[in-house]
């Protein structure tokens, strides 16, 4: 393999470190029962998210993708903040952060 | 020769829902090594297929050159630490590995010369939204953690191999699309004049301090009070702007009504937070279950 083949970083780059981020939240979130590691794994979405929006900001020279990371991070805090408060909240209701807990919910 | 490396993509893709189907918490541990070897397996290929792919592509990034170097690295930390939160069976040690997520993007974010972003990175997500997880996770820790039957579910994953295979169908697309440099790449919009640091500094920022600036203000005295205005940085270009003073222009110049919501969401939110912390329990559910 060519040296100047494997020293060019591409936009591609990037963008599979974000895609691959964000795909291992979703698997996490499926997979996890605990509550708090369900909501964590949203913020590692939020990341991949990220990652891909600064990519493209850096490589089509345009500052409105850093921009809107700094709503993302408005917006994952704000989820943070009442995610956390539901949990505990939940938590205090049946005594675990088991999310199948909450599987026979009616009404 | 093309059609080669989409398969390998595929290949990848597979490998990594086998592999991470593998590392997930199971009732029965099986051979622990086949896990992590196919991920690496897996990635190696997904980057020996990204230098493929750049033979036919030849264009110049524009980044610092060596900085490939810090790219494979931050990456491998940031994926390697992200499996680890979502297959880590003990949900403290998950927020810890999540914070070396966080580091590692924000390392990726200094090569893209997003200065600004990795910093607010550290500082909110690092700093701000983990204290929270970590507090969080020791208010609603149980106190009986000793028996095993309530733990039962930190140790064993739903539907390892379906989500699995749901995740990385959506990477496979994802990464097929991302790879897809003719649409992607060769789509790069030129440069537009209006955003250059010239044209900025000379429409918004004409007058901005260069030097540590006199001026003369009134204290509760009434009497006129010399203020030294704090000086820029000693090897300031004046005709280059920073990251952070390009965001900040972006930001204020074209998002205002963005800004304002922002501004909006984070008080409602506050407002809920407080009001969902509030609320009582009944004290007879909590005695029946708990």
């Amino acid at each position: 393999m060519p040296e100047t083949v494997m020293n060019s970083l591409t936009l591609s780059h990037f963008l599979m470190t974000g895609a691959i981020l964000f795909c291992l939240g979703l698997v996490g979130f499926i997979t996890r029962r605990n509550l708090i590691i369900m909501f964590l794994c949203t913020e590692m979405m939020f990341q991949g998210v990220v990652v891909t929006l600064v990519a493209f900001s850096r490589f089509h020279l345009n500052d409105t993708g850093q921009t809107f990371v700094i709503f993302v991070l408005t917006i994952a805090a704000a989820e943070a903040a009442l995610a956390l408060g539901l949990v505990v909240l939940l938590f205090r209701r049946k005594g675990t952060l088991d999310s199948l807990v909450w599987s026979q919910l009616s009404g | 020769m093309e059609q080669y490396l989409e398969y390998a993509l595929y290949i990848a893709s597979v490998l990594g829902a086998l592999s991470l189907a593998l590392m997930l918490p199971k009732e029965r541990p099986g051979i622990r090594f086949i896990g992590p070897l196919l991920g690496t397996a897996a990635m190696g290929g997904l980057w020996l297929f990204l230098a493929c792919s750049g033979i036919w592509d030849g264009r110049e990034s524009g980044l610092a050159s060596g900085s490939f170097i810090y790219y494979y690295l931050f990456s491998g930390i940031a994926i390697v630490s992200a499996v680890k939160v979502i297959t880590h069976t003990r949900p403290v040690y998950a927020a810890l590995w999540f914070v070396m997520v966080v580091l590692a993007s924000s390392g990726l974010f200094l090569i893209l010369s997003a200065q600004f972003m990795a910093f607010a990175m550290v500082i909110i997500y690092g700093g701000a939204i983990l204290v929270t997880y970590m507090f969080v996770l020791m208010l609603a820790s149980q106190s009986t953690s000793s028996d095993h039957a309530s733990q039962a579910y930190e140790k064993v994953a739903t539907e390892p191999i379906m989500a699995s295979a749901a995740g990385f169908l959506l990477l496979a697309v994802l990464l097929s699309i991302s790879f897809d440099y003719h649409s992607v790449d060769a789509a790069r919009a030129p440069l537009d004049p209006a955003n250059t640091d010239a044209a900025l500094i000379e429409s918004t920022l004409a007058n901005r301090p260069l030097k540590a600036v006199k001026t003369f203000v009134n204290n509760a005295a009434g009497e006129p009070v010399e203020v030294i205005s704090p000086a820029p940085p000693p090897n300031l270009d004046p005709t280059r702007l920073a990251n952070a003073e390009r965001i900040g222009l972006d930001l204020f110049q074209s998002h205002p009504l963005g800004l304002e919501l922002a501004g909006v969401i984070l008080l409602v939110s506050l407002v809920g937070a407080i009001v969902i912390a509030k609320t009582k329990v009944p004290d007879e559910q909590h005695a029946a279950s708990g």
